[in-house]
């Protein structure tokens, strides 16, 4: 049984403007210790995903369509006191600009600790103490430096920390929203070693969250291209990245400059603008920027097209 | 203690003390170059002559400003603050007999008015928009806003005129402080009695901005990273608040409080003064309308010294409870 | 998630001056808070005008001289007397009319000097930096910490009685620091803009930068933290009138308090007690409200979370 399955899911906020529509008839799955990435543009409903799955939407946001099952349970307005019980001990997130997630006035160990206690409460402090020493251990801080305040870690530390204290409670899942964005290339490297290590260890699966197709490359075995609050693109890693089928996936890892011929070009910039999500065109919402767009793709929304039993794509005409 | 925060208390302390010195420096300044004559504000003009003439030469009156400026300075550090001309006793003395009861106004009142402020502060943003919230809010506005001295007399007239449940006046009943018999504790409860009309008109006037700084302070903190964590963390509400966004939010109440001190003693003198509690603001005000001048400086050196010391204590306490400053 | 337009609205400088003013009027009348301070302080300021009608009806009615020939102590409120009069038989409404007019005036001209000073000092601590900078700020730092009132009764002492304009000076001189630490901070954000940086490989003049470029920049602010000086003016000059140092020959409300007092009629006359505290609390209500108004207007990030997030 996967571990997580998402079935025409739609989610959207309410605003002065309209129902904002940012995710639009979604379906995934991810199995038990498996890794799954989503990659797009700020804006194309990633994150809201992640959220939606800890049920962190803000006041105005809603699931209003489809079912979100873990472990086979529907997630979609189930009850405060089971949400509760189900994060950080099941599903645990590690955030955006890690920068401000911990606590700026309790110490290191005191956060990671109070989850701990929180979720089983039967462990005494000392043995929270000891856990929290040896997640250090596994992301490669110093035991010693728990007792630290927030401050004093580096950025690269901070990250690590966050990592820890979301293992603490051993979760099936952990969403990672661009853990890696504030932080600089080496320290991002480095981050994302620790999380497929960490991932490998401790058998956790992992949702990933990236605008950055490269960085969820690395860790991800399966990739799910959005855009516009839409999956236009999943497959495997390797079919997403050697046969990629939507032109916006195309079009991402065209902005990698490699020198692999002789001449390297330069990548057509995409013109355009992402659509309105409050008023969604009536056809394929990539109809603005898609350099091979048609009259059929203005008026009606294209279907799937499975490419392989795991690669699929939303558009009419994939070309590879 | 780590060095970063030693540094830091020795460099507040040195800056009060500057401050301080300053502030000694004008009104030495000012009481020898403002108009009219400089000895009578020094020596009462009822005195002999005699004695006159030998208070002159003790304070130097007749040497150069700067021999003068060196005097004063070893006067005060001495603690040689001249005889008052209406009381006729040593400044010092009555200085210092009024010290204790300004700072037991004050800080109360303060420590009160901060502590409930804090606490409605931190509920009333949980119910932001509710009936509550509005109502507490434009409470504690309205509270703040009211004319002091005019607040103080209401509450005289209502409660201890109308009503009789407190005195008209005063720190303490004198039958009770005659009496032998009479212990500390019904003492303190005498002094309690006598210092709850003013305590609750100070309180009334403060609570208003602590509670709407911690308000709007508790918003802002809610819309933290830190809180999402907090939340994604399975942890219900009520830890949230109290936990982490709570003693987050206190701490620019603190640094409000720090900065409303000097106000806050203005507010002290004048609730003094309508209660007749024999503070140092009231005396200060009594002074000055006596031209009494040996008093009046020296009280307000004092309650100067006070406001520093207060404002150094709040940083202190700021700095002790923010962990980025401490290490 | 914001879409691209939104995202770009929600920091999109101000259109023009005048769509934004049209803009930032619609947003304040808007806000029930800023509708109230509005309309009270326009009572206040009707009343401070139409003070100067009751003498002109009949001398009597003058709230420092005027008495009425046939009461000479306190009585209560009459057809004549519509809140009393006061224990030498002045008309206790036409000095309530003129303390109006008083706390206008002491408020906004000690408002206008204060912040005139704080604007000046908090430009230059920002724009010259260094020395100039640590010198000012320290200066504010002590100023910030004297108590305004206690250092006025101070002055009175020695300088004797105090008249309006000085008290009026002199609050301004005490008031100043809070705001130019707003405006230094401002000066500088200001200062590292490309527009500033523009105008000085331009060649111009230090001073014509901080008047022409800096200064319009900082005026919305400066106009914000001038209605709530407005306030602590207005209740320090009260204080001080209560006390018995205000000036002797203007009829603030303060005065009016020390009169009721001093006189030991606040027990016997709640027409003559109520009426100039509750004057003073409810002006200094509204300019608290206008500014808390205008606050959201100026402040894009106080602006109500009613919008996508």
């Amino acid at each position: 049984m996967a571990l997580l399955e998402a079935e025409h899911l739609s989610i959207g906020y309410r605003t002065r403007k309209g129902l904002l529509r940012a995710v639009e008839d979604v379906s995934f799955s991810l199995e038990p210790g498996g890794s799954l990435g989503f990659v797009g543009e700020s804006g194309c409903g990633k994150t809201t995903i992640g959220m939606a799955l800890m049920g962190l939407l803000p006041a105005n946001g809603s699931i209003f369509g489809g079912e979100l099952r873990f472990k086979g349970q529907n997630l979609v307005g189930i009850s405060d006191e089971r949400l509760q019980k189900l994060r950080w001990k099941e599903i645990a997130m590690i955030f955006q600009a890690a920068m401000n997630a911990l606590n700026p006035i309790q110490r290191v160990e005191d956060q990671i600790v109070e989850a701990i206690r929180h979720h089983e409460p039967e462990v005494s402090a000392a043995q929270a103490a000891e856990r929290v020493s040896s997640l250090f251990s596994l992301v490669d801080l110093d035991p010693e430096r728990s007792r630290d305040y927030p401050h004093q870690y580096s950025g690269g530390m901070k990250q690590r920390a966050i990592i820890a204290m979301a293992l603490a409670c051993r979760p099936d899942v952990i969403i990672a929203d661009e853990p890696t964005t504030a932080l600089d290339v080496i320290v991002q490297a480095q981050i994302l070693a620790e999380i497929r290590r960490v991932q490998k260890e401790m058998d956790v699966a992992v949702l990933f969250i990236s605008h950055d197709i490269a960085v969820v490359a690395e860790v991800c075995r399966h990739i799910a291209v959005m855009y516009a609050g839409q999956i236009v693109e999943q497959g495997t890693r390797k079919e997403v990245f050697e046969t990629p089928a939507h032109p916006y996936t195309q079009a991402l890892l065209d902005a990698y400059l490699t020198i692999e011929e002789e001449n390297a070009t330069l990548p057509r910039a995409m013109n355009g603008e992402s659509p309105n999500l409050a008023a969604p065109p009536k056809g394929c919402r990539f109809y603005d920027r898609c350099p091979h767009a048609d009259a059929q793709c203005r008026q009606e929304p294209p279907t799937w097209i499975s490419l392989s039993p795991t690669h699929k794509v939303m558009c009419y005409g994939p070309r590879s | 203690m780590t060095m970063e925060i030693r540094r830091y208390i020795l460099g507040r302390l040195f800056q009060i003390t500057l401050i301080f010195f300053v502030i000694l420096t004008v009104l030495f300044l000012l009481f020898r170059l403002a108009p009219g004559d400089p000895v009578s504000r020094m020596v009462d003009p009822n005195m002999t002559p005699e004695d006159a003439q030998r208070l002159i030469e003790q304070l130097g009156l007749d040497l150069p400003m700067w021999q003068q400026y060196l005097i004063y300075l070893e006067n005060f550090l001495k603690g040689r603050f001249g005889i008052s001309f209406h009381y006729g006793q040593p400044v010092s003395e009555i200085i210092l007999n009024r010290l204790p009861n300004t700072i037991l106004l004050f800080t109360s009142s303060i420590l009160l008015a901060a502590f409930v402020g804090v606490f409605l502060g931190k509920i009333v943003s949980w119910k932001k928009g509710e009936r509550i919230d509005t109502w507490v809010t434009i409470g504690a506005l309205v509270c703040h806003t009211l004319f002091l001295p005019w607040l103080a007399l209401i509450i005289i007239w209502v409660f201890a005129y109308w009503i009789g449940w407190f005195p008209l006046t005063g720190m303490i009943s004198a039958e009770i402080w005659t009496d032998p018999s009479a212990g500390l504790l019904r003492k303190g409860l005498d002094i309690a009695h006598h210092m709850a009309l003013p305590l609750i008109t100070l309180f009334l006037i403060h609570f208003g901005s602590y509670l709407l700084v911690m308000r709007s302070s508790m918003l802002d903190t809610l819309r933290e990273d830190y809180i999402l964590t907090a939340r994604a963390k399975g942890l219900d509400e009520a830890t949230i608040r109290n936990r982490h966004a709570a003693p987050n939010a206190a701490l620019p109440v603190i640094t409000s409080v720090g900065l409303s001190l000097a106000f806050s003693i203005n507010g002290g003198a004048l609730t003094e003064t309508v209660f007749t509690w024999p503070g140092l603001g009231r005396e200060l005000v009594f002074a000055v309308s006596n031209n009494d001048y040996p008093l009046a400086q020296a009280s307000f050196l004092l309650i100067a010294a006070v406001v520093l010391t207060a404002n150094l204590v709040v940083d202190l306490l700021y700095a002790y409870l923010d962990p980025r400053i401490r290490y | 998630m914001k879409t691209g337009n939104e995202q770009r609205d929600a920091f999109a400088a101000p259109a023009g001056r005048r769509e934004w003013l049209a803009g930032g009027w619609a947003l304040f009348w808007e806000n029930p808070i800023g509708k109230i301070g509005l309309i009270l302080m326009a009572c206040f300021a009707l009343m401070a005008a139409a003070s100067f009608v009751p003498p002109l009806l009949d001398p009597m009615y003058h709230p420092m001289h005027g008495v009425d020939p046939e009461i000479s102590h306190a009585t209560g409120p009459s057809a004549a007397h519509w809140l009393g009069t006061d224990f030498i038989g002045r008309d206790i409404f036409s000095q309530l009319l003129a303390g109006a007019r008083i706390a206008f005036m002491v408020g906004l001209s000690a408002a206008f000097m204060s912040i005139f000073f704080g604007t000046l000092i908090g430009m230059i601590s920002g724009y010259a930096g260094r020395f100039a900078d640590t010198v000012l700020m320290r200066l504010a730092d002590m100023v910030m910490v004297m108590p305004t009132l206690l250092v006025v009764l101070i002055l009175s002492s020695l300088f004797g009685q105090l008249r309006i304009w000085t008290i009026v000076l002199l609050i301004a001189l005490f008031r100043w620091p809070g705001v130019s630490r707003i405006i230094r901070s401002q000066t500088l954000t200001l200062k590292h803009r490309p527009f500033i940086e523009a105008a000085r490989v331009a060649g111009a003049s230090h001073l014509r930068i901080i008047f022409r470029h800096i200064l319009p920049n900082v005026l919305p602010l400066a106009m914000l933290y001038m209605t709530f000086r407005v306030t602590s003016a207005i209740i320090i000059e009260a204080a001080l009138a209560f006390l018995g140092f205000g000036d002797p020959g203007t009829v603030s409300w303060g005065m009016m308090l020390q009169w009721v007092w001093k006189t030991g009629h606040m027990f016997q006359a709640p027409y003559w007690l109520l009426p100039p505290g509750i004057c003073i609390s409810l002006l200094t209500l509204s300019f608290y409200m206008l500014g808390r108004a205008m606050e959201e207007v100026l402040d894009p990030r106080l602006r109500k979370e009613g919008e996508s997030d």
